[in-house]
């Protein structure tokens, strides 16, 4: 301890040099933690107590195809079922096609039964509940349009032709999802689907159903129990939780995980090398200063340590520099509205933190480790003897 | 050093753009001159276009539609659906299957059977990309794959250059419509007899209030999908500049270093006659250079992943869309100049200082 200010001084003896590869290794740091962030975000999409207790039940082919309203009843007698709603994607145009989000028909009785995570007062819900052309919003995707409760929202169709004249009842928060998704009847969307097609075939169906368990422990079994029920229909399904459903639908993005590890580790590399050019200049300067210092009886290992500690030091510093900025700059900033709903939140964990302040530590050691362990060990007399 | 770590950040630069590359001209690349693809009005894609056996006789028979050899119109319906399969890694992903005709394929002349033969109408049998079969499980010659209600075998292998039926299962219309029990259409293809007729037909379509659909150019069709690329390209450009910062400021760095080194020969040409300016220049031009063997350097480390392929999604048909790295000669150039500019930003204030050498340090 008692040489931390020789440390700190020699830190500060060239404050430009100190400067301009503290902020190197902070930029760096800024992008990793961001990259390594978002990969997070992917992976683990937001999870509550409430969404372990959730199933859907998808066609068997994909979730492109769809299932007849009828499953409804049968998944609802099945054991340890509790609740059960049908979930049909409407893929409708708000004003402009870039304005991308998604939008569901979904069975108004249980639903908010199904999502008990929904954060909305009551009265918005028993709004919601009665107005066969009710609508709710997440709360970022009323914040990217403006919109307010009791506003009106026209979707024109798209994959199916026909517009719908919604009302905003509520803007919640929680429920599973990442608060960008519209919901509204599936009574209203099959009304248009009647008109569309006149009754008979093409009404009377939805995407998938999401499914309330009675306890997490059921969920196994329930998803076993509904795909035997239709397996030797025309529509067999599959079945599986809310989660596994969420990262199935990450993993067709490709390998990110790779493309990221990847990204980042050029990027870690390029920083040794950055620091390392840096300790090298800063130590070759002060040769004689060392020859000296050992003179005076500092041992080699102290030697080491003191020329270590400075790199590490400035590494690790420039690393919280970059992590901290990066979690202060994204709590702070609109990424909805900048990203077009893309990226709705990025949360820096202390895992990421710490995994960055270890690579700054890395960085340190390795980019330091030869010129100090030369310097260490170079005979005083020729340490003495050099001229820069 | 500063140099390598230069080339590292173009590397990265490099890759990025090759993988936007290579994603976009999958698209791009697909289609032929004055072909339409008519699908549903207000679908994006065929993927959620639907219409019914009508409308497909009323197109086909359009005046300005090209005929083949045997005299019939050059005209080929398909119904598109996609299939939730798993790939080598165990880990399922979309993919879209095609019922087709064979009578389309003068249509799609990017599309060549590489191995086995086409498949039969009347039977359960399908043909398979070459890049599917290589990533996805029990797709190749002669296996058995399990999906709707049937088992379909693998009878043909084919190749598609690179385009976007690289990522495509092709299968009897027939049957996929008995198998999906929808008997409809999701899109047609057709050649025109040339650009004019090809903006009638497109014109025709759009008037007539009977028909619900849209003709859209194909190549257009397909170009329109490159927005999938959209946020890798957004994030490449992230990563480009936030390393730019960087590496400039190891840049500066390392000619702040130089400069210091140098700083009584920058005072003795002063002494001599040389200009601030003169001096500001070289220094300047010496980084650029630097900057410049950097990017080369990075250039050089990114060009073997040319020709790699893999895939992503494609959010408009949700399913999943295979291509290869590219890297072409421009997006080497933005490389360099991307490298000579990181060289100029780290550059151009300690060429300042150099330049600002006073005559009384040549004594000291």
């Amino acid at each position: 301890m008692k040489f931390l200010r020789l440390l700190l001084n020699n830190i500060l003896r060239n404050k430009r040099r100190t400067f301009l590869t503290l902020s190197s290794i902070a930029v760096s740091l800024f992008l990793i933690t961001t990259l390594l962030t978002v990969l997070h975000e992917m992976e683990n999409p937001p999870s509550t107590p409430e969404s372990a207790l959730r199933l859907l039940t998808r066609h068997r082919v994909s979730l492109a195809n769809i299932l007849p309203m009828s499953y409804r009843g049968k998944i609802a007698r099945v054991e340890g079922v509790e609740a059960v709603i049908g979930s049909m994607w409407f893929g409708g145009v708000y004003k402009d096609p870039k304005n991308f989000f998604a939008q569901f028909a979904v069975d108004n009785d249980q639903f908010f039964q199904v999502y008990a995570d929904i954060k909305l007062p009551a009265d918005h819900k028993q709004a919601f509940v009665q107005d066969r052309l009710g609508a709710i919003a997440g709360e970022n995707l009323a914040q990217r349009f403006g919109w307010k409760v009791g506003d009106k929202i026209p979707i024109q169709g798209a994959l199916f032709d026909f517009p719908l004249d919604l009302t905003l009842h509520g803007i919640y928060s929680g429920g599973g999802d990442d608060g960008s998704t519209l919901y509204f009847h599936w009574e209203y969307f099959n009304e248009g689907m009647k008109r569309l097609f006149g009754g008979g075939e093409g009404v009377n169906f939805t995407g998938f159903y999401t499914i309330r368990a009675v306890s997490a422990d059921q969920v196994p079994v329930i998803a076993e129990k509904i795909d035997a029920l239709f397996l030797n229909t025309s529509a067999p399904t599959k079945t599986e939780s809310e989660k596994a459903f969420v990262l199935g639908f990450i993993s067709m993005m490709g390998n990110i995980r790779l493309l990221v590890t990847s990204i980042c580790s050029v990027v870690i590399f390029t920083i040794v090398l950055v620091a390392a050019n840096t300790m090298a200049m800063s130590i070759r300067e002060r040769v004689r200063e060392i020859g000296i210092l050992k003179a005076l009886g500092f041992r080699k290992g102290q030697v080491l340590s003191l020329l270590l500690g400075e790199s590490v030091l400035l590494a690790v510093a420039g690393a919280l520099l970059g992590s901290l900025g990066a979690k202060f700059l994204f709590s702070g900033a609109r990424l909805a509205a900048a990203t077009g709903g893309m990226i709705t939140r990025i949360n820096v964990t202390p895992a990421t933190l710490a995994l960055c302040a270890s690579i700054g530590l890395f960085v340190g050691i390795v980019s330091a480790g030869i010129p100090a362990w030369q310097a260490s060990t170079r005979r005083v007399v020729d340490a003495l003897r050099d001229v820069d | 050093m500063a140099v390598l770590g230069i080339g590292f950040t173009v590397a990265i630069f490099v890759t990025m753009m090759a993988l936007v590359q290579g994603l976009d001209s999958t698209f791009v690349d697909t289609g032929q001159k004055n072909q339409l693809v008519v699908i549903r009005q207000g679908s994006q894609n065929e993927v959620n276009s639907y219409f019914t056996r009508e409308l497909f006789n009323t197109v086909k028979f359009l005046p300005g539609v090209a005929k083949g050899a045997d005299g019939e119109p050059l005209v080929v319906g398909d119904n598109v659906v996609i299939i939730n399969h798993e790939r080598l890694t165990g880990q399922p992903s979309n993919v879209m299957v095609r019922g087709s005709a064979l009578a389309g394929l003068p249509l799609r002349p990017e599309v060549k059977l590489v191995k086995g033969r086409w498949f039969n109408p009347g039977l359960r049998e399908i043909c398979v990309s070459r890049s599917l079969s290589l990533r996805f499980r029990n797709m190749g010659l002669e296996d058995t794959i399990h999906f709707a209600r049937s088992n379909w075998k693998v009878v043909g292998i084919f190749e598609a250059g690179g385009t976007a039926y690289d990522s495509e299962v092709w299968a009897d219309y027939g049957e996929i419509c008995q198998d999906w029990d929808r008997p409809s259409y999701s899109s047609i293809l057709l050649r025109t007899e040339n650009e004019a007729a090809a903006e009638d037909i497109r014109k025709r379509i759009a008037d007539d209030r009977r028909i619900n659909l849209q003709a859209i150019p194909q190549k257009k069709y397909y170009a329109d999908q490159t927005s999938t690329s959209g946020g890798i390209k957004a994030l490449g450009y992230f990563i480009a500049v936030i390393m730019g910062i960087g590496a400039s400021f190891a840049a500066m760095n390392m000619m702040y270093g130089a400069v210091m080194t140098r700083f009584k020969e920058v005072a003795t040409l002063r002494a001599i006659g040389f200009r601030r300016r003169n001096i500001l220049g070289s220094f300047v031009a010496e980084s650029v250079m630097l900057g410049l063997a950097g990017g080369i350097l990075g250039c050089l480390m990114a060009l073997p992943l040319h020709g790699i392929s893999s895939a992503t999604a494609n959010f408009q048909t949700f399913s999943e869309v295979l291509f290869n790295f590219r890297i072409t000669p421009a997006i080497l150039l933005r490389g360099l100049i991307y490298s000579a500019v990181v060289g100029l930003l780290g550059g151009y204030l300690p060429a300042r200082r150099a330049a600002r050498a006073k005559l009384i340090d040549i004594m000291r």
